[in-house]
């Protein structure tokens, strides 16, 4: 993936000064501000957003509708004492359950592909190259065809593991244990040997070079990679489905797919969605402002940081 | 409100002993094999009916035990088809609590049965499956003692035929499948029609014409379409003319598949489709605003020559509280619970207590639509559609998957 | 010395390959011997068959038959999917370059405000998304409202027509293609794009010599990433539409591996399809590198 973080691109936006040749046509000023490309661009985020933003606003709607505005009211949330995601058992158990796996899944797949990518761009050889592949493989392989591997392997081979929130971390790990191994690899390209060999020449051993080295300057594509972690597991219907037992560890995205998938679901679904977005919304500005902080006084920092969470880091 | 069901399970495929050829050459081949026996497994049929075995080491629970204290009981469902009051109030009287787990098809639900995960109660199984669920052991046989309420049940329960001595099973739900159109923008009226299971093939509705995702009652509906009304047929002939119907259908209308029978007829997103009397009779929930129920319709043909079915509730194998699995049985046949039960689902419960004129009176069905109704006599003239032997289920498994996704 | 060296870093990147070859080597190995496997009789259960000795080719037939055979059915739908894909993918394209392109180049000191709007929905789910798409295209949603009040006749968006399908498509996958055209057209050196005005070329053909080149990368990373999930997609299809004229092979996929008695024919159809998004995965891996070794 291109690296975008060394970037310092401020620089480039400046509005260009009058060409002195002449343009084309004459009174119009060939390097002036693209209005058209401006417009178009705004067309673009609003049929990208306003869709969203129409969902959510009808989270709070004090009736079933989904497109009739009858009122302002949290009872999808937390007042109807049937059917609030707060009263009904299933929704509940839902929201406990995403964040359940999201923290357990970031906290075992981001140091697992972190060291992973570490290890792998140090080590030359057939393992190390035929394991990249494999791990490229798991980025790309359909989630599916993943996922009922997934459960026929919990359920005869390592039928110790049986269905449930174990299986369903093993799952998720597995498939996003890729973010980070790649988000940190290409960063590791990008960075070079020369702050290793430095410290190196100063007598650190390697333990001490990726401790005090390696470790901070990657720590933006660390944090990247969790983002991306957590929010594809908030977002992850495939393989928890399939590898679910009961309404206790079945996360919110599995509600929403089913019962969505048979039709309407009605305002409740909204708030969930509506939820699981205010929970990915608070991770990355976490890991925004992690970034931040960790890289304090580098030029660029900011969007820097933004490119790097969603990825490009 | 709705269930959404995919009719998948049935007997096994064998595919390396077939040739099964799909496609619009209508190649289907197959074994006609005996409608009485799969060889294992019985096969219920109404006029076969079945005495299932008690195996040994699966024996029901003794009599006159206590409701376990503290404990949780794990309802294994399908998505939206028990109301969550009903849940509630019974874990209220018996001091419990109650984990409602769904699933949106039967195959999951086996799947996941199979692979070890335990529940204590089953509601919903759909009889074709219960050949499955007993020989596999799933579930276990009822101590009728804990059960009591069957009374309140149509005497049919005593014995059905897929159960004789109702020795697994008590019932749930029944209901039929009919055509459901919208009455202000579909012209035709399939009471005056001469063929009415022909109604959703017209071009002049393009777009607009839905069918069941379900693999038994979308053949069914091209077998019936074209006279035929054995609806556990091995003939392959039968199920390629079924098919090559489907297909025709799909090329008239862009036929939607799914199954939102419940919303889209309401919405006016689908004007004909063939649909579940209690989808339908939960029309009125769904509705937009301004728009009457009166607009919807069901339609099931007068002569009873037509699918019908029940649902059971079973207790698992598994169950780690079977004395509450009992009870929760006991509870779901009470009048009182079945009439709020029936409110939320739509559908129907063979209580002798739950008639139409019943069910209008308490404003849980409209007027219009008494047609979703189930009485007793049409039920017993109905069409079964019921476990199939292995060969012919493979035929129609196929058939569905190429209309499904072919063309 | 060296070994030493060697033996630390191999250590750190042992647990992530004992973690995929256990979690993921296996059970692709295992769709393999389902693939290859019989089936149980009395269940609807696919019996994996671990030894390869041992493997049926029964259920490849059969796909090979259904793909490519005399009565074959799923032809179409292989082609309908490589369609869709297609012209999502262009859509993606010609709708996000010029997004990426603005944002890059042109955004000035709002470059971070785009930004921010231009990843949003990276980060809300797909689910949402989709969601929020049905309640507006349905018959009398919003989308059609706004139609009616330039004086057109409501659409059936969702009655079964591809062109909704291929839009959720679009709409589905376009911020991945976005962000990575983004990042790549960020890397550009003004310079060179200064060089062209200087040089006297007007904005267009500066954009056809200088910038168009050097985008060529991002352009096929970014189609990379998105066709490849695109082509296993099948909820879009069920959500958006679900009609049998519109299905992907996603669609046909799932339908076998929920279909008792189907799950091996599920499984190599999947296999297939893997084999076949294999080659723009190793491209794709190629053109990282030697990316990378720049």
């Amino acid at each position: 993936m291109t690296d975008t973080s060394a970037l310092t691109s401020e620089k480039a936006t400046e509005t260009p000064p009058v060409a002195r040749r002449a343009s084309r046509l004459p009174g119009r000023n060939p390097w002036g501000h693209p209005w058209f490309l401006e417009g178009f661009t705004w067309l673009y985020l609003i049929w990208s957003l306003v869709p969203i933003a129409i969902a959510v606003l009808f989270s709070f709607n004090n009736g079933r509708s989904q497109s009739a505005w009858q009122g302002f009211s949290w009872r999808w949330y937390f007042s109807d004492p049937v059917n609030s995601v707060l009263h009904n058992p299933q929704l509940h158990a839902a929201v406990i359950q995403t964040a359940r796996l999201s923290v357990l899944t970031t906290l075992i797949a981001v140091p697992l592909g972190v060291a992973f990518a570490l290890g792998i761009n140090r080590w030359r050889g057939p393992v190390p190259s035929t394991f990249n592949f494999v791990m490229i493989l798991s980025y790309v392989i359909p989630e599916l065809i993943f996922g009922v591997s997934m459960f026929f392997v919990f359920t005869t081979l390592f039928s110790s593991v049986h269905l449930g929130t174990l299986a369903e971390v093993l799952g998720l790990v597995t498939w996003n244990v890729s973010w980070p191994a790649i988000v940190v690899q290409a960063r590791l390209v990008t960075l070079g040997r020369q702050y290793e060999e430095a410290a190196a020449d100063l007598g650190a051993n390697q333990f001490q070079v990726m401790r005090r080295v390696l470790l901070p300057l990657l720590a933006p594509a660390i944090f990247a990679s969790a983002v991306l972690v957590f929010s594809g597991v908030v977002d992850d219907f495939v393989i928890v489905d399939l590898l679910s037992s009961n309404a206790g560890n079945t996360p919110m995205s599995v509600i929403i797919y089913s019962t969505q998938h048979g039709g309407n679901g009605g305002p409740a679904l909204n708030a969930l969605g509506s939820i699981m977005l205010a929970m990915s919304l608070i991770i990355v500005i976490i890991g925004y402002v992690g970034y931040r902080l960790l890289t304090r006084g580098e030029r660029g920092s900011g969007l820097a940081a933004l490119t790097a969470i969603s990825g490009e880091g | 409100m709705p269930r959404r069901r995919f009719l998948t399970g049935g007997a096994r495929a064998t595919l390396a002993a077939l040739t099964l050829g799909g496609g619009a050459g209508g190649l289907l081949t197959g074994c006609a094999s005996d409608l009485a026996d799969a060889g294992t497994v019985p096969l219920p049929r109404p006029d076969h009916p079945v005495t299932w075995p008690v195996f040994p080491g699966n024996g029901p629970i003794k009599p006159g035990l206590p409701a376990e204290q503290d404990a949780t009981l794990q309802v294994y469902t399908w998505e939206a088809y028990i109301n969550q009051a009903c849940v509630n109030s019974f874990a209220k009287k018996y001091k419990c609590k109650v984990q409602v787990t769904t699933f949106n098809t039967m195959n999951e639900a086996l799947s996941k049965l199979r692979s070890g995960l335990s529940y204590d109660v089953l509601v919903g199984a759909t009889v074709d499956v219960l050949g499955q669920l007993i020989e596999g052991k799933l579930i276990q046989p009822l101590n009728h003692s804990y059960i009591p309420n069957i009374g309140q049940a149509w005497p049919d329960y005593a014995s059905p035929f897929y159960d004789q001595h109702w020795q697994y099973t008590v019932p749930y739900t029944i209901y039929t499948t009919g055509i459901s159109w919208r009455k202000d923008l579909v012209h035709e009226n399939p009471y005056a029609m001469a063929n009415p299971w022909a109604m959703p093939w017209q071009p002049k509705y393009k777009g607009r014409v839905a069918i069941l995702d379900d693999y038994r009652e979308g053949i069914c509906l091209g077998l019936m379409k074209n006279g035929l009304f054995d609806l556990n047929t091995t003939d392959y002939r039968q199920i390629a003319t079924s098919r090559q119907a489907l297909e025709d259908l799909i090329g008239l209308v862009n036929l939607r598949i799914d199954n939102n029978d419940y919303s889209e007829v309401p919405t006016g997103q689908t004007w004909i489709t063939n649909a579940w009397s209690g989808d339908m009779a939960a029309a009125a929930s769904y509705m937009p605003k301004g728009v009457n129920v009166d607009v919807v319709g069901y339609w099931f043909p007068a002569d009873g020559r037509g699918p019908v079915a029940n649902d059971t509730n079973v207790v698992l194998q598994s169950s780690s509280s079977p004395v509450l699995a009992h009870l929760f049985l006991n509870y779901m046949l009470d009048l009182p619970v079945v009439l709020e039960n029936i409110s939320w689902n739509g559908y129907m419960q063979p209580l002798t207590g739950v008639t139409p004129q019943v069910l209008v009176k308490e404003q849980i069905l409209p007027p219009s639509l008494t047609s979703t109704a189930v009485a007793p006599s049409a039920f017993r003239r109905g069409l079964f559609e019921l476990q199939l032997p292995v060969d012919a289920d493979a035929l129609w498994q196929q058939a569905w998957l190429v209309v499904s996704n072919g063309i | 010395m060296r070994n030493k060296r060697n033996a630390f870093w191999i250590a750190l990147a042992t647990p992530g390959i004992i973690w995929l070859a256990v979690l993921f080597v296996v059970p692709f190995y295992a769709v393999l011997s389902i693939a290859m496997g019989k089936l149980n009789q009395l269940y609807e259960a696919p019996v994996a068959v671990w030894n390869p000795l041992s493997w049926s080719s029964s259920n490849v037939i059969d796909v090979w038959r259904d793909l490519f055979g005399a009565a074959s059915f799923a032809g179409p739908i292989l082609g309908r999917t490589l369609a869709y894909v297609a012209i999502a993918s262009l859509l993606c394209l010609v709708i996000g370059y010029p997004a990426a392109y603005f944002v890059a180049r042109f955004s000035g000191r709002r470059k971070a405000l785009f930004l921010v709007l231009l990843i949003a929905p990276f980060w809300i789910s797909y689910m949402m998304r989709m969601l929020a798409w049905i309640d507006l295209l349905s018959t009398g949603g919003y989308v059609n409202k706004a139609l009616g009040w330039v004086g057109i006749s409501p659409v059936n968006w969702l009655g079964g027509s591809s062109v909704t399908v291929v839009l959720g498509l679009v709409y589905g996958y376009i911020p991945y293609l976005i962000l990575v055209l983004y990042a790549g057209l960020d890397r550009i050196d003004p310079a060179l794009i200064e060089a062209g005005r200087d040089l006297g070329l007007g904005r267009a053909r500066t954009f056809v010599h200088v910038t168009l080149p050097l985008s060529r990368q991002p352009i096929l990373t970014g189609l990379l990433i998105t066709v490849l999930p695109m082509l296993g997609d099948y909820y879009t299809n069920q959500m958006l539409s679900g009609a049998a004229s519109t299905s992907m092979i996603g669609n046909l996929i799932q339908g076998q591996l929920g279909t008792p008695g189907l799950e091996g024919q599920g499984a190599v159809l999947s296999l297939f399809l893997l084999i076949v998004l294999l080659v723009p995965m190793i491209y794709y891996v190629f053109a990282t590198n030697a990316e990378a070794a720049r």
